[in-house]
């Protein structure tokens, strides 16, 4: 392995700014080892496309001024109307229809709405003090009441 | 002279201002152009720049030239309108279009320097070797190495301090030698291109 790569070199500066001598080194150094020829032939060919790129230069159209001009009155047209007016010319919409929205929906649960109190032979069902201690609603029957109907109506037969 | 036709500008002269894009705007496109190579891109940025130096004039000391302020906006316009775009982690030989594949076999079967036949080609090419960089690294090298501008001028160019235009430049230097190389290798050697 050679200690004296050139890669560095290659890296280190712009190929262009180096001196005559320097590159006549890099050169010779390139001959001998392959690696770095090849990286000295990449760093000259970047070097050129590089070159290249830098020279692709756009011009400004006639007309750029013009537009930078127009752009420059439209930014000021809109900055000059106060903040608030600019806020609500954009959600001025957006407001207006959800304002809409809810009236509607105010106007449909007023005409739809069914009335509140509690139907009249709706009351509340007495529970049994045995009902409360065991746990179980007045309605519901008990293992034995079930027992008992089934053995009334088989005896009734 | 600057710093006068600036104050008139701030002062709602139009007509200066209309003066300094007419008298600037080449310097932005130029720089622009840097980091856009179509048209559309490069005047959207430009204007960008003179609508931003607008709303920014009062802030125009007079210390340096209007220029060099002016190409200091549009190099951070530039990098912001860039700052989301993705970079190309690593550059194969199947990215090239045609043109530019045949215009890499003919350099490299050159023994002579590389010749300048198709210029377009050769910038397209530089175009697909440099999105293997940040924007940032782009400018310096784009900067130095194509347009030969000092470290320093490239320092009050962007704002960078002249340490990090030398480690950006560097950097960018061996990341596109090393993209290249690997083009070039692959070009030399298409047997061996999936093993590297």
């Amino acid at each position: 392995m050679n200690d004296n790569h050139i890669t560095e070199v290659l890296d280190n500066a712009a190929l262009a700014s180096l001196s005559p001598s320097e590159l006549d080194e890099i050169r010779a150094h390139a001959r001998d080892c392959e690696p770095c020829g090849n990286a000295f032939a990449a760093a000259q060919l970047a070097a050129f496309v590089i070159q290249e790129r830098a020279q692709a230069v756009i011009e400004p159209s006639p007309f750029f001024q013009t537009r930078v001009m127009a752009a420059l009155r439209e930014q000021q047209a809109t900055e000059s109307v106060p903040a608030w007016l600019r806020l609500w010319n954009s959600a001025r919409g957006l407001v207006s229809s959800m304002a809409l929205t809810t009236a509607a929906l105010a106007v449909f649960s007023f005409l739809t709405s069914a009335p509140a109190t509690p139907p009249a032979d709706q009351t509340v069902s007495a529970l049994s003090a045995e009902a409360v201690i065991l746990g179980q609603d007045a309605d519901e029957l008990t293992y034995e009441q079930v027992m008992s109907a089934i053995y009334e109506d088989v005896e009734d037969r | 002279m600057d710093l006068d036709l600036a104050r008139r500008a701030q002062d709602g002269d139009e007509s200066a201002f209309a003066e300094i894009v007419r008298r600037y705007s080449p310097r932005v496109f130029s720089t622009a152009s840097r980091f856009f190579r179509q048209r559309s891109l490069v005047e959207e940025a430009a204007q960008e720049v003179f609508l931003k130096a607008f709303t920014q004039l009062g802030s125009f000391e007079g210390r340096g030239s209007l220029e060099g302020w002016l190409t200091r906006i549009t190099t951070n316009t530039c990098l912001n309108l860039l700052r989301g775009s993705k970079r190309r982690p690593e550059l194969t030989v199947s990215d090239l279009s045609e043109a530019e594949d045949q215009w890499l076999e003919t350099q490299m079967s050159d023994d002579e320097q590389p010749s300048i036949e198709n210029s377009v080609v050769a910038a397209d090419l530089a175009d697909r070797v440099l999105s293997v960089l940040s924007p940032e690294d782009q400018q310096a090298l784009l900067m130095i190495d194509g347009e030969r501008a000092s470290v320093k001028e490239v320092a009050e160019a962007t704002g960078w301090s002249e340490a990090k235009v030398k480690v950006r430049a560097f950097r960018a230097r061996k990341k596109v030698r090393e993209a290249m190389e690997r083009l070039m290798g692959a070009k030399e050697k298409p047997a061996t291109t999936e093993s590297r």
